[in-house]
């Protein structure tokens, strides 16, 4: 029975038993016999002995939108890297900052955490609390001076969601069995919310105005 | 071939180091834990990224994917340690609203009814 069920877990987790083959050979540095089959058995030994929740259902990843997502993260990363460090270097103690509420449209663990970890990732943005709930990020912002510039951010990371949701998505929290027919690249996978929209006016935003001092 | 992978090298290392630089600078230079962590976990993130670049175009192409992993593990771990950092120091109010523009957690948190400002001041501040 359990002899059944792990061997289940190994089946769902093929791309986290794949990825781990490849650390290993990658890490010995060469392919061998040994190597091959002993990396096999040690990343099947991994799965099956810790239990993650599965990927593969939630999850379908677009290489071609994969490698987007990675190239917009490279130049995120080059532009807001020189912007934080002339912050540093020009302004430093009187730079000016803001806490920027952003909410999502992906619905999942896994495309939930990937956003954060991406935003995080670029620099001038940090992740300072998440709201899984009500799917929403707030992000600490670096060189925030105006109301555009909250506007600009929050755009940002809803462009990055975007982009995550492009390149893994399907944005339900567990996908049922007929979840594999979503060639269609042009549905994002992530729930429409009329509420919804990417520009300043969020969908509960009437008592902002009020209540900021 | 060398000499543009030289020449690549030369750009690629100073530019890194550079960055490493501004890093700490920011770290002595900004005001609260949470903007310090941005130049401490990303600028130098961008920096290391560089100079192992400018590395790997130096080493025999075996040796690449492994420096790949270096920069793959620091991308993925940076942000976590920055995050918990971020929220705890947000949590305990060890940061400074001097320099903030807007809030809008403490908004949030306001309309929810748990009001982040309900403890005084610190006095006991290190700067």
């Amino acid at each position: 029975m359990t002899r059944r069920e792990s061997a289940r877990r190994v089946r769902h987790h093929w791309p986290m038993v794949g990825w781990l083959w490849l650390l290993w050979v990658l890490l010995w540095g060469s392919v061998g016999p040994v190597v091959l089959v002993g990396g096999l058995l040690v990343a099947v030994a991994v799965v099956r002995s810790f239990s993650l929740p599965p990927i593969l259902p939630g999850a379908v990843p677009r290489p071609l939108a994969i490698g987007r997502l990675l190239i917009g993260l490279l130049k995120d990363l080059v532009v807001s890297g020189t912007t934080v460090a002339w912050q540093a270097l020009r302004y430093g103690e009187r730079t000016s900052t803001a806490i920027v509420e952003v909410p999502l449209r992906v619905d999942s663990d896994l495309l939930i955490t990937a956003v954060a970890e991406l935003t995080t990732i670029a620099p001038g943005t940090l992740v300072v609390e998440i709201d899984r709930r009500r799917q929403r990020l707030y992000v600490h912002a670096l060189p925030v001076r105006d109301d555009t510039d909250v506007d600009r951010r929050r755009e940002a990371v809803q462009t990055l969601e975007r982009r995550v949701a492009r390149a893994v998505g399907r944005g339900r929290r567990t996908g049922s069995s007929g979840d594999d027919t979503s060639g269609a690249v042009g549905d994002l996978g992530y729930s429409a919310d009329p509420g919804y929209s990417t520009g300043p006016e969020s969908s509960d935003d009437p008592d902002q105005g009020g209540s900021t001092p | 071939m060398t000499a543009l992978s030289d020449v690549i090298t030369a750009v690629l290392l100073p530019a890194g180091a550079v960055f490493c630089l501004l890093g700490s600078v920011g770290l002595l230079r900004f005001p609260d834990i949470i903007s310090r962590l941005h130049a401490a976990s990303k600028a130098q993130t961008l920096g290391l990224l560089l100079i192992l670049v400018g590395t790997a175009v130096q080493l025999p192409l075996r040796y690449a994917p492994v420096l790949l992993l270096v920069v793959l593990f620091q991308l993925l771990t940076a942000p976590i340690t920055g995050q918990i950092v971020g929220r705890t120091a947000y949590r305990v109010q060890a940061f400074d609203r001097g320099p903030m523009f807007r809030d809008e957690l403490a908004d949030r948190l306001a309309r929810d009814g748990t009001p982040v400002d309900e403890r005084p001041p610190r006095e006991d501040a290190d700067r």
